[in-house]
Protein backbone atom coordinates (compact mmCIF):
# COMPACT_ATOMS: atom_id res chain seq x y z
CA UNK A 1 0.00 0.00 0.00
CA UNK A 2 3.14 2.45 0.94
CA UNK A 3 5.15 1.95 -1.61
CA UNK A 4 9.38 3.75 -1.24
CA UNK A 5 11.88 2.96 -3.86
CA UNK A 6 15.07 4.41 -3.73
CA UNK A 7 14.56 7.45 -2.11
CA UNK A 8 17.12 9.90 -1.50
CA UNK A 9 17.42 13.65 0.73
CA UNK A 10 20.27 15.74 0.99
CA UNK A 11 20.74 18.63 2.89
CA UNK A 12 23.77 20.46 1.00
CA UNK A 13 26.11 17.60 1.80
CA UNK A 14 24.41 15.81 4.20
CA UNK A 15 22.51 12.89 3.20
CA UNK A 16 19.67 12.56 5.92
CA UNK A 17 17.99 9.95 3.26
CA UNK A 18 20.09 7.70 1.44
CA UNK A 19 18.52 4.75 -1.44
CA UNK A 20 15.57 4.13 0.79
CA UNK A 21 13.27 1.12 -0.01
CA UNK A 22 10.64 -0.70 1.90
CA UNK A 23 7.07 -1.00 1.23
CA UNK A 24 4.23 -1.49 3.81
CA UNK A 25 1.31 -4.23 3.46
CA UNK A 26 -2.63 -3.88 4.07
CA UNK A 27 -3.48 -5.55 7.15
CA UNK A 28 0.12 -5.20 8.85
CA UNK A 29 1.28 -2.49 11.21
CA UNK A 30 4.97 -2.00 9.90
CA UNK A 31 7.11 -0.54 12.24
CA UNK A 32 9.82 2.03 11.19
CA UNK A 33 12.94 2.04 14.11
CA UNK A 34 15.67 3.85 14.12
CA UNK A 35 18.21 6.24 16.78
CA UNK A 36 17.44 9.91 16.60
CA UNK A 37 18.18 11.60 13.79
CA UNK A 38 18.42 8.36 11.15
CA UNK A 39 16.03 9.82 8.46
CA UNK A 40 12.95 8.50 9.90
CA UNK A 41 10.98 11.83 9.96
CA UNK A 42 12.19 13.15 6.69
CA UNK A 43 11.15 9.75 5.03
CA UNK A 44 7.65 10.47 6.45
CA UNK A 45 7.52 13.82 5.56
CA UNK A 46 8.43 13.08 2.28
CA UNK A 47 6.05 10.49 1.87
CA UNK A 48 3.05 13.17 2.76
CA UNK A 49 4.63 16.04 0.56
CA UNK A 50 5.89 18.10 2.88
CA UNK A 51 9.44 17.57 1.89
CA UNK A 52 10.74 17.05 -1.68
CA UNK A 53 12.58 14.21 -2.43
CA UNK A 54 16.18 14.72 -4.03
CA UNK A 55 15.74 11.44 -5.69
CA UNK A 56 13.07 8.23 -5.63
CA UNK A 57 9.67 7.97 -5.40
CA UNK A 58 7.19 7.32 -2.81
CA UNK A 59 3.52 6.35 -3.45
CA UNK A 60 0.60 5.46 -1.06
CA UNK A 61 -1.92 3.37 -2.82
CA UNK A 62 -0.08 4.08 -6.34
CA UNK A 63 -0.59 7.80 -6.03
CA UNK A 64 2.06 10.40 -5.10
CA UNK A 65 0.43 11.96 -2.22
CA UNK A 66 0.02 14.89 -3.50
CA UNK A 67 -2.24 13.80 -6.40
CA UNK A 68 -5.03 12.61 -3.22
CA UNK A 69 -7.82 14.61 -4.50
CA UNK A 70 -9.10 15.09 -0.20
CA UNK A 71 -5.66 13.19 1.03
CA UNK A 72 -7.47 12.95 4.88
CA UNK A 73 -10.29 10.82 4.26
CA UNK A 74 -7.41 8.12 2.32
CA UNK A 75 -4.12 8.82 4.77
CA UNK A 76 -4.28 9.50 7.96
CA UNK A 77 -1.08 11.79 9.59
CA UNK A 78 0.14 12.82 12.53
CA UNK A 79 3.80 14.33 12.36
CA UNK A 80 4.13 15.70 15.22
CA UNK A 81 1.22 16.71 17.75
CA UNK A 82 2.61 19.39 18.97
CA UNK A 83 2.53 21.48 15.44
CA UNK A 84 -1.01 23.22 16.28
CA UNK A 85 -1.83 26.39 17.24
CA UNK A 86 -1.49 26.51 21.03
CA UNK A 87 -4.61 28.85 21.54
CA UNK A 88 -7.04 26.42 19.78
CA UNK A 89 -9.19 24.21 21.66
CA UNK A 90 -8.64 20.13 21.20
CA UNK A 91 -12.00 20.47 19.87
CA UNK A 92 -11.82 23.63 17.02
CA UNK A 93 -8.38 21.99 15.96
CA UNK A 94 -10.35 18.75 15.05
CA UNK A 95 -13.20 21.33 13.74
CA UNK A 96 -11.13 22.60 11.26
CA UNK A 97 -9.84 19.64 9.78
CA UNK A 98 -13.16 17.99 9.34
CA UNK A 99 -14.71 20.62 7.39
CA UNK A 100 -11.68 20.85 5.24
CA UNK A 101 -12.43 17.11 4.86
CA UNK A 102 -15.90 17.82 4.23
CA UNK A 103 -17.16 15.43 7.56
CA UNK A 104 -19.89 16.46 9.56
CA UNK A 105 -19.20 17.65 13.24
CA UNK A 106 -20.49 14.09 14.76
CA UNK A 107 -17.32 12.59 13.57
CA UNK A 108 -15.32 15.34 16.10
CA UNK A 109 -17.42 14.05 18.79
CA UNK A 110 -16.81 10.52 17.58
CA UNK A 111 -13.16 10.69 17.58
CA UNK A 112 -12.82 12.55 20.54
CA UNK A 113 -14.71 9.84 22.46
CA UNK A 114 -12.40 7.07 20.45
CA UNK A 115 -9.16 8.40 21.72
CA UNK A 116 -10.79 8.80 25.19
CA UNK A 117 -10.55 12.73 25.29
CA UNK A 118 -13.34 14.21 27.63
CA UNK A 119 -15.45 17.15 26.87
CA UNK A 120 -14.49 19.17 29.03
CA UNK A 121 -10.87 18.23 27.87
CA UNK A 122 -11.74 18.80 24.22
CA UNK A 123 -12.85 22.51 25.44
CA UNK A 124 -9.23 23.28 26.41
CA UNK A 125 -6.74 25.02 24.45
CA UNK A 126 -4.24 23.02 23.41
CA UNK A 127 -1.36 25.29 25.47
CA UNK A 128 -2.98 23.34 28.34
CA UNK A 129 -2.68 19.73 27.40
CA UNK A 130 0.06 17.62 28.83
CA UNK A 131 2.25 15.84 26.12
CA UNK A 132 -0.47 12.82 26.55
CA UNK A 133 -3.32 14.42 26.00
CA UNK A 134 -1.06 16.00 22.57
CA UNK A 135 -0.79 12.45 21.46
CA UNK A 136 -4.45 11.33 21.97
CA UNK A 137 -5.65 14.21 19.90
CA UNK A 138 -2.82 13.79 17.12
CA UNK A 139 -4.33 10.04 16.52
CA UNK A 140 -8.07 11.43 16.71
CA UNK A 141 -6.66 13.74 13.73
CA UNK A 142 -5.40 11.44 11.87
CA UNK A 143 -8.20 8.82 12.19
CA UNK A 144 -10.86 12.20 11.79
CA UNK A 145 -11.38 10.98 7.93
CA UNK A 146 -11.78 7.28 8.68
CA UNK A 147 -8.49 6.55 6.53
CA UNK A 148 -6.98 3.07 4.76
CA UNK A 149 -3.84 4.75 5.51
CA UNK A 150 -1.87 5.67 9.04
CA UNK A 151 1.17 7.28 9.02
CA UNK A 152 2.44 8.17 12.38
CA UNK A 153 6.02 9.71 13.72
CA UNK A 154 6.38 8.44 17.04
CA UNK A 155 3.18 7.89 18.60
CA UNK A 156 4.04 6.77 21.43
CA UNK A 157 6.02 9.62 22.76
CA UNK A 158 4.67 10.95 25.77
CA UNK A 159 2.03 8.56 26.39
CA UNK A 160 2.28 6.76 29.95
CA UNK A 161 2.44 2.78 29.67
CA UNK A 162 -1.50 2.39 29.45
CA UNK A 163 -1.46 4.87 26.85
CA UNK A 164 0.60 2.86 24.85
CA UNK A 165 -1.27 -0.22 25.49
CA UNK A 166 -4.18 1.20 24.02
CA UNK A 167 -2.39 2.97 21.38
CA UNK A 168 -1.03 -0.78 20.48
CA UNK A 169 -4.18 -2.53 20.64
CA UNK A 170 -5.91 0.70 18.50
CA UNK A 171 -3.66 0.02 15.53
CA UNK A 172 -3.91 -3.76 16.11
CA UNK A 173 -7.21 -3.43 15.61
CA UNK A 174 -7.19 -1.17 12.87
CA UNK A 175 -4.64 -3.56 10.74
CA UNK A 176 -6.44 -6.41 11.75
CA UNK A 177 -9.78 -4.36 9.62
CA UNK A 178 -7.21 -4.12 6.85
CA UNK A 179 -5.56 -0.97 7.31
CA UNK A 180 -2.35 -0.17 6.40
CA UNK A 181 0.00 1.22 9.70
CA UNK A 182 3.41 2.95 9.12
CA UNK A 183 4.70 3.84 12.92
CA UNK A 184 7.56 4.95 13.31
CA UNK A 185 9.43 4.89 17.01
CA UNK A 186 13.52 5.36 18.67
CA UNK A 187 12.46 2.56 20.99
CA UNK A 188 12.48 -0.95 20.16
CA UNK A 189 10.15 -2.16 23.44
CA UNK A 190 7.40 0.40 21.71
CA UNK A 191 7.32 -1.06 18.45
CA UNK A 192 8.67 -5.26 18.80
CA UNK A 193 4.78 -6.03 20.36
CA UNK A 194 2.28 -4.45 18.06
CA UNK A 195 4.94 -4.44 14.81
CA UNK A 196 4.54 -7.64 12.38
CA UNK A 197 6.87 -5.90 10.06
CA UNK A 198 10.15 -3.87 10.92
CA UNK A 199 12.27 -1.66 8.55
CA UNK A 200 15.65 -0.61 10.66
CA UNK A 201 16.92 2.76 9.04
CA UNK A 202 20.38 4.21 10.48
CA UNK A 203 22.06 7.16 9.35
CA UNK A 204 19.97 7.00 6.13
CA UNK A 205 20.14 3.98 5.06
CA UNK A 206 18.08 1.01 5.90
CA UNK A 207 20.25 -1.77 7.96
CA UNK A 208 17.51 -4.35 7.93
CA UNK A 209 13.84 -5.29 7.10
CA UNK A 210 11.47 -7.96 7.60
CA UNK A 211 9.19 -9.73 10.23
CA UNK A 212 10.62 -10.81 13.99
CA UNK A 213 11.82 -14.09 13.06
CA UNK A 214 13.11 -13.45 9.76
CA UNK A 215 15.53 -10.14 11.33
CA UNK A 216 16.62 -12.79 13.88
CA UNK A 217 17.42 -15.52 11.71
CA UNK A 218 19.35 -13.21 9.12
CA UNK A 219 21.68 -11.06 11.43
CA UNK A 220 21.84 -13.24 14.53
CA UNK A 221 23.35 -16.20 14.69
CA UNK A 222 23.35 -19.49 16.25
CA UNK A 223 24.52 -19.55 19.62
CA UNK A 224 24.12 -21.53 23.52
CA UNK A 225 25.26 -20.99 27.08
CA UNK A 226 25.95 -23.87 28.76
CA UNK A 227 27.39 -24.76 31.83
CA UNK A 228 28.60 -28.15 33.32
CA UNK A 229 30.03 -29.80 36.31
CA UNK A 230 32.84 -30.39 34.71
CA UNK A 231 33.90 -27.19 32.94
CA UNK A 232 37.27 -28.18 31.82
CA UNK A 233 35.80 -31.51 30.10
CA UNK A 234 33.23 -29.74 28.96
CA UNK A 235 35.54 -27.44 27.18
CA UNK A 236 37.87 -29.80 25.67
CA UNK A 237 34.73 -31.91 24.48
CA UNK A 238 33.54 -29.19 22.48
CA UNK A 239 36.76 -27.94 21.05
CA UNK A 240 37.16 -31.08 19.86
CA UNK A 241 34.35 -30.91 17.89
CA UNK A 242 35.28 -28.25 16.13
CA UNK A 243 33.26 -25.22 18.38
CA UNK A 244 34.30 -22.16 19.76
CA UNK A 245 33.61 -21.93 23.56
CA UNK A 246 34.01 -18.37 25.42
CA UNK A 247 33.46 -17.48 28.84
CA UNK A 248 29.31 -16.05 29.01
CA UNK A 249 28.58 -12.84 30.85
CA UNK A 250 27.57 -15.04 33.75
CA UNK A 251 30.40 -16.87 35.18
CA UNK A 252 31.17 -20.37 34.88
CA UNK A 253 29.14 -20.55 31.55
CA UNK A 254 30.36 -20.75 28.15
CA UNK A 255 29.16 -19.13 24.69
CA UNK A 256 29.75 -21.83 22.46
CA UNK A 257 28.45 -20.90 18.66
CA UNK A 258 25.76 -24.18 17.92
CA UNK A 259 22.65 -24.66 18.69
CA UNK A 260 21.38 -26.22 22.08
CA UNK A 261 20.53 -29.96 20.58
CA UNK A 262 24.03 -29.95 19.60
CA UNK A 263 25.62 -29.38 22.81
CA UNK A 264 22.64 -31.93 24.20
CA UNK A 265 24.69 -34.90 21.56
CA UNK A 266 28.02 -34.15 22.69
CA UNK A 267 26.98 -34.06 26.29
CA UNK A 268 25.39 -37.59 26.21
CA UNK A 269 28.68 -38.98 23.87
CA UNK A 270 31.03 -37.67 26.92
CA UNK A 271 28.58 -38.59 29.92
CA UNK A 272 28.70 -34.56 30.85
CA UNK A 273 26.20 -33.27 33.56
CA UNK A 274 25.02 -29.95 32.17
CA UNK A 275 23.66 -27.10 35.02
CA UNK A 276 22.49 -25.02 32.35
CA UNK A 277 22.01 -25.20 28.65
CA UNK A 278 19.70 -22.63 27.02
CA UNK A 279 19.47 -20.61 23.84
CA UNK A 280 22.41 -17.91 23.53
CA UNK A 281 20.96 -16.04 20.11
CA UNK A 282 21.41 -11.99 20.63
CA UNK A 283 17.65 -10.17 21.56
CA UNK A 284 15.91 -8.42 19.30
CA UNK A 285 17.27 -5.88 20.93
CA UNK A 286 20.60 -6.30 21.27
CA UNK A 287 20.18 -6.94 17.66
CA UNK A 288 19.15 -3.60 17.57
CA UNK A 289 21.59 -1.87 18.64
CA UNK A 290 24.21 -3.98 16.68
CA UNK A 291 22.98 -2.80 13.50
CA UNK A 292 22.33 0.80 14.39
CA UNK A 293 25.82 0.94 16.41
CA UNK A 294 27.71 2.40 13.45
CA UNK A 295 24.89 5.52 13.77
CA UNK A 296 24.26 5.84 17.42
CA UNK A 297 26.07 8.75 18.51
CA UNK A 298 27.68 6.99 21.35
CA UNK A 299 28.96 4.89 18.18
CA UNK A 300 30.47 7.42 16.70
CA UNK A 301 32.86 8.64 19.58
CA UNK A 302 33.61 4.67 20.21
CA UNK A 303 34.87 4.89 16.38
CA UNK A 304 36.88 8.44 16.65
CA UNK A 305 39.05 6.71 18.83
CA UNK A 306 40.27 3.98 16.75
CA UNK B 1 -2.68 6.77 -14.46
CA UNK B 2 -2.29 4.16 -12.00
CA UNK B 3 0.80 2.21 -13.59
CA UNK B 4 1.22 -1.16 -11.20
CA UNK B 5 4.69 -0.50 -9.01
CA UNK B 6 4.30 -3.58 -7.63
CA UNK B 7 6.94 -6.57 -8.31
CA UNK B 8 5.27 -9.31 -10.14
CA UNK B 9 4.87 -12.53 -8.05
CA UNK B 10 4.06 -10.15 -4.87
CA UNK B 11 2.11 -12.80 -2.78
CA UNK B 12 -0.74 -10.80 -2.07
CA UNK B 13 -1.16 -9.40 -5.43
CA UNK B 14 -4.63 -7.69 -6.37
CA UNK B 15 -7.03 -5.99 -3.83
CA UNK B 16 -5.77 -3.80 -0.90
CA UNK B 17 -2.72 -2.69 -2.60
CA UNK B 18 -4.29 0.74 -5.12
CA UNK B 19 -6.42 3.30 -3.20
CA UNK B 20 -9.74 3.83 -5.48
CA UNK B 21 -9.57 7.48 -4.88
CA UNK B 22 -12.49 8.25 -7.45
CA UNK B 23 -15.45 8.43 -4.51
CA UNK B 24 -14.38 11.22 -2.97
CA UNK B 25 -14.43 14.30 -4.60
CA UNK B 26 -11.24 16.75 -4.65
CA UNK B 27 -12.07 19.61 -1.74
CA UNK B 28 -14.00 22.49 -2.70
CA UNK B 29 -12.19 25.98 -2.93
CA UNK B 30 -15.33 27.42 -1.10
CA UNK B 31 -14.19 24.79 2.02
CA UNK B 32 -10.87 25.86 2.14
CA UNK B 33 -11.80 29.65 1.94
CA UNK B 34 -14.60 29.03 5.26
CA UNK B 35 -11.60 27.15 6.52
CA UNK B 36 -9.17 29.94 6.47
CA UNK B 37 -11.73 32.57 7.56
CA UNK B 38 -12.34 30.40 10.49
CA UNK B 39 -9.06 30.07 11.75
CA UNK B 40 -8.63 33.99 12.04
CA UNK B 41 -11.28 33.90 14.40
CA UNK B 42 -11.11 30.98 16.69
CA UNK B 43 -8.04 31.49 18.74
CA UNK B 44 -8.47 33.76 21.76
CA UNK B 45 -5.91 36.44 20.55
CA UNK B 46 -7.27 36.21 16.99
CA UNK B 47 -10.89 36.83 18.35
CA UNK B 48 -9.64 39.71 21.18
CA UNK B 49 -7.39 41.24 18.01
CA UNK B 50 -10.84 41.10 15.57
CA UNK B 51 -12.91 42.75 18.39
CA UNK B 52 -10.48 45.23 19.16
CA UNK B 53 -9.86 46.39 15.91
CA UNK B 54 -13.33 47.08 15.52
CA UNK B 55 -13.72 48.72 18.81
CA UNK B 56 -11.16 50.95 18.06
CA UNK B 57 -12.58 52.22 14.81
CA UNK B 58 -15.66 52.78 16.25
CA UNK B 59 -13.98 54.97 19.27
CA UNK B 60 -12.23 56.95 16.44
CA UNK B 61 -15.77 57.91 14.52
CA UNK B 62 -17.51 57.97 17.65
CA UNK B 63 -15.42 60.74 19.18
CA UNK B 64 -14.92 62.46 16.02
CA UNK B 65 -18.70 63.12 15.54
CA UNK B 66 -19.06 64.00 18.80
CA UNK B 67 -15.83 66.45 19.54
CA UNK B 68 -14.73 67.56 16.17
CA UNK B 69 -14.80 70.81 14.64
CA UNK B 70 -18.13 71.04 12.68
CA UNK B 71 -15.75 71.28 9.40
CA UNK B 72 -14.14 67.78 10.80
CA UNK B 73 -17.49 66.44 11.12
CA UNK B 74 -18.44 65.27 7.17
CA UNK B 75 -19.02 62.05 6.06
CA UNK B 76 -16.10 62.38 3.95
CA UNK B 77 -13.81 63.01 6.96
CA UNK B 78 -14.98 60.15 9.51
CA UNK B 79 -15.07 57.56 6.81
CA UNK B 80 -11.21 58.45 6.40
CA UNK B 81 -10.79 58.39 9.81
CA UNK B 82 -12.36 54.65 10.43
CA UNK B 83 -10.31 53.70 7.30
CA UNK B 84 -7.21 55.12 8.40
CA UNK B 85 -7.64 53.36 11.45
CA UNK B 86 -8.59 49.86 9.81
CA UNK B 87 -5.40 50.52 7.61
CA UNK B 88 -3.30 49.59 10.27
CA UNK B 89 -4.85 46.69 11.74
CA UNK B 90 -6.27 44.63 8.80
CA UNK B 91 -2.95 44.09 7.01
CA UNK B 92 -1.94 42.59 10.61
CA UNK B 93 -4.88 40.33 10.32
CA UNK B 94 -4.38 39.37 7.15
CA UNK B 95 -0.43 38.23 7.76
CA UNK B 96 -0.88 36.28 10.08
CA UNK B 97 -3.51 34.54 8.47
CA UNK B 98 -0.02 33.67 6.75
CA UNK B 99 2.74 33.46 8.84
CA UNK B 100 0.75 31.53 11.65
CA UNK B 101 1.04 28.50 9.50
CA UNK B 102 4.62 28.59 10.42
CA UNK B 103 5.24 30.56 13.70
CA UNK B 104 2.78 27.63 15.16
CA UNK B 105 3.54 24.76 12.86
CA UNK B 106 -0.36 24.75 11.89
CA UNK B 107 1.19 24.61 8.26
CA UNK B 108 2.13 20.85 8.69
CA UNK B 109 -1.76 19.78 8.94
CA UNK B 110 -2.95 22.51 6.45
CA UNK B 111 -0.55 21.17 3.65
CA UNK B 112 -1.12 17.59 4.40
CA UNK B 113 -4.81 18.32 4.37
CA UNK B 114 -4.70 20.10 0.85
CA UNK B 115 -0.95 19.67 -0.78
CA UNK B 116 -1.66 21.67 -3.83
CA UNK B 117 -0.52 24.72 -1.82
CA UNK B 118 -1.43 26.99 -4.10
CA UNK B 119 -5.20 26.44 -3.26
CA UNK B 120 -3.96 26.96 0.25
CA UNK B 121 -3.16 30.38 -0.52
CA UNK B 122 -5.61 31.59 -2.99
CA UNK B 123 -8.32 30.65 0.21
CA UNK B 124 -6.39 32.93 2.30
CA UNK B 125 -6.07 35.55 0.11
CA UNK B 126 -9.71 35.30 -0.69
CA UNK B 127 -9.93 34.92 3.37
CA UNK B 128 -8.46 38.27 3.88
CA UNK B 129 -10.04 40.23 1.16
CA UNK B 130 -13.48 38.96 2.85
CA UNK B 131 -12.62 40.37 6.11
CA UNK B 132 -11.29 43.55 4.30
CA UNK B 133 -14.74 43.77 3.08
CA UNK B 134 -16.31 43.40 6.06
CA UNK B 135 -14.12 45.80 7.83
CA UNK B 136 -14.53 48.50 5.03
CA UNK B 137 -18.13 48.41 5.01
CA UNK B 138 -18.06 48.41 8.77
CA UNK B 139 -16.58 51.62 7.99
CA UNK B 140 -19.46 53.09 5.69
CA UNK B 141 -21.78 52.47 7.89
CA UNK B 142 -19.52 53.61 10.97
CA UNK B 143 -18.79 57.31 9.19
CA UNK B 144 -22.67 57.82 8.82
CA UNK B 145 -23.53 56.95 12.98
CA UNK B 146 -20.50 59.64 13.29
CA UNK B 147 -22.52 61.90 11.11
CA UNK B 148 -25.61 61.56 13.61
CA UNK B 149 -23.92 62.08 16.45
CA UNK B 150 -22.36 65.51 15.18
CA UNK B 151 -25.05 67.92 15.81
CA UNK B 152 -24.00 67.08 19.98
CA UNK B 153 -21.53 69.60 19.51
CA UNK B 154 -23.70 71.82 17.06
CA UNK B 155 -22.86 70.33 14.02
CA UNK B 156 -24.84 70.36 10.85
CA UNK B 157 -24.65 66.56 9.77
CA UNK B 158 -22.73 66.95 6.47
CA UNK B 159 -23.87 63.90 4.12
CA UNK B 160 -22.11 65.16 1.57
CA UNK B 161 -19.88 62.37 0.06
CA UNK B 162 -18.03 61.98 -3.26
CA UNK B 163 -16.43 58.72 -5.29
CA UNK B 164 -13.28 59.81 -4.45
CA UNK B 165 -13.13 59.20 -0.41
CA UNK B 166 -14.88 55.56 -1.30
CA UNK B 167 -13.09 54.99 -4.26
CA UNK B 168 -9.06 56.36 -2.45
CA UNK B 169 -10.68 53.93 0.66
CA UNK B 170 -10.79 50.43 -1.46
CA UNK B 171 -8.29 50.84 -3.43
CA UNK B 172 -5.86 51.78 -0.45
CA UNK B 173 -7.05 48.71 1.92
CA UNK B 174 -6.77 46.30 -2.01
CA UNK B 175 -2.59 47.41 -2.10
CA UNK B 176 -1.99 47.61 1.59
CA UNK B 177 -3.76 43.90 1.90
CA UNK B 178 -2.02 42.98 -1.46
CA UNK B 179 1.68 44.06 0.20
CA UNK B 180 1.35 42.29 3.42
CA UNK B 181 0.12 39.07 2.21
CA UNK B 182 3.42 39.40 -0.22
CA UNK B 183 5.37 40.20 2.60
CA UNK B 184 3.62 37.57 4.85
CA UNK B 185 4.65 34.46 2.25
CA UNK B 186 8.30 36.05 1.89
CA UNK B 187 9.38 35.97 5.74
CA UNK B 188 6.86 33.56 6.94
CA UNK B 189 7.45 34.64 10.69
CA UNK B 190 4.45 36.63 12.59
CA UNK B 191 6.66 39.28 14.63
CA UNK B 192 9.03 39.81 11.54
CA UNK B 193 6.40 40.40 9.49
CA UNK B 194 4.35 42.82 11.39
CA UNK B 195 7.50 45.32 12.25
CA UNK B 196 8.37 44.76 8.53
CA UNK B 197 5.17 46.11 7.31
CA UNK B 198 5.30 48.55 9.72
CA UNK B 199 8.58 49.88 8.92
CA UNK B 200 7.29 49.70 5.32
CA UNK B 201 4.17 51.95 5.61
CA UNK B 202 5.18 54.39 8.78
CA UNK B 203 8.97 54.44 8.52
CA UNK B 204 10.13 54.11 5.33
CA UNK B 205 7.57 57.30 3.65
CA UNK B 206 9.16 59.62 6.52
CA UNK B 207 12.62 58.60 5.94
CA UNK B 208 11.79 59.16 2.23
CA UNK B 209 11.17 62.32 2.23
CA UNK B 210 13.53 63.67 4.60
CA UNK B 211 16.61 61.93 2.57
CA UNK B 212 15.00 63.73 -0.32
CA UNK B 213 15.25 66.72 1.18
CA UNK B 214 18.87 66.34 2.24
CA UNK B 215 20.46 65.00 -0.76
CA UNK B 216 20.17 67.03 -3.80
CA UNK B 217 18.96 64.58 -7.15
CA UNK B 218 16.64 61.95 -4.73
CA UNK B 219 13.77 63.87 -4.21
CA UNK B 220 12.97 62.81 -7.93
CA UNK B 221 14.07 59.11 -7.80
CA UNK B 222 12.06 59.00 -4.71
CA UNK B 223 8.27 58.33 -6.56
CA UNK B 224 10.39 55.82 -8.46
CA UNK B 225 11.77 53.77 -5.51
CA UNK B 226 8.92 54.61 -2.79
CA UNK B 227 5.86 52.67 -3.45
CA UNK B 228 3.74 54.45 -0.38
CA UNK B 229 4.77 58.28 -2.25
CA UNK B 230 3.91 56.83 -5.56
CA UNK B 231 0.55 56.16 -4.39
CA UNK B 232 0.16 59.56 -3.76
CA UNK B 233 -1.70 60.76 -6.85
CA UNK B 234 -3.94 57.49 -6.85
CA UNK B 235 -5.96 59.18 -3.47
CA UNK B 236 -6.23 62.52 -4.82
CA UNK B 237 -9.72 63.71 -5.53
CA UNK B 238 -9.38 63.64 -9.37
CA UNK B 239 -7.34 60.37 -9.33
CA UNK B 240 -5.51 61.13 -12.82
CA UNK B 241 -2.04 60.29 -12.53
CA UNK B 242 0.10 62.25 -15.30
CA UNK B 243 1.74 59.15 -17.53
CA UNK B 244 5.13 60.25 -15.29
CA UNK B 245 2.91 59.12 -12.44
CA UNK B 246 1.37 56.12 -13.85
CA UNK B 247 5.34 54.88 -14.53
CA UNK B 248 5.97 55.52 -11.27
CA UNK B 249 3.62 53.34 -9.63
CA UNK B 250 4.30 50.71 -12.10
CA UNK B 251 8.41 50.78 -11.44
CA UNK B 252 8.07 51.28 -7.63
CA UNK B 253 4.62 48.83 -7.57
CA UNK B 254 7.22 46.18 -9.45
CA UNK B 255 9.76 46.75 -6.80
CA UNK B 256 7.43 46.71 -3.05
CA UNK B 257 4.79 44.27 -4.54
CA UNK B 258 5.29 42.31 -7.51
CA UNK B 259 8.28 41.09 -6.74
CA UNK B 260 8.38 40.26 -2.74
CA UNK B 261 4.59 38.70 -3.98
CA UNK B 262 6.46 36.36 -7.13
CA UNK B 263 8.95 35.14 -4.64
CA UNK B 264 7.09 35.28 -1.45
CA UNK B 265 5.02 32.53 -3.04
CA UNK B 266 7.49 30.38 -5.14
CA UNK B 267 8.91 29.93 -2.08
CA UNK B 268 5.89 29.06 -0.10
CA UNK B 269 5.14 26.80 -2.81
CA UNK B 270 8.27 24.84 -2.63
CA UNK B 271 9.77 25.23 0.45
CA UNK B 272 9.71 22.60 3.47
CA UNK B 273 7.13 22.49 5.64
CA UNK B 274 8.51 22.20 9.47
Amino acid sequence: MIEIRHLSRTYGGFTAVDDVSFRCEPGRVTGFLGPNGAGKTTTMRILVGLTPPSAGTATIGGHRYADLPNPGRHVGVLLDAGAQHVGRTGREILTLAARTMGLPSERVEEMLATVGLTDDEAKRRLRHYSLGMKQRLGIAYALLGDPQVLILDEPANGLDPAGIRWMRDLLRGYARRGGTVLLSSHLLHEVELVADEMVVIGRGRIVAQGDRATLMAQHSGVASIVSATDPTALQQALVAAGRTAVPAETPGSLRVDCSPVEIGRLALEHRLVLTELRDGAAGLEELFLELTADTQREGVLEGATA
Amino acid sequence: MSTDTRTPGHPADGAGYTLDVSAVPPVPLARLVEVEARKVVDTRAGFWFGLGVLGLVTLAVVLGGLFFEDTGQTYETLLSVAGGTLGYFLPVLVMLLVTSEWSQRTGLSTFTLEPRRSRIVVAKLIAGFAFSAVGVIYAVVLAAVGVLLSPVNGGGMDWSLGVAPVRSLVLSTVISVLVAFALAMLVRNSPAAIVGYFLYTLVLPGVAAVLGELISGLKSVIPWIEFNTAQGPLFADDMSPTGEQWAQLVVSGTIWLVIPFVLGLTRLLRAEVK
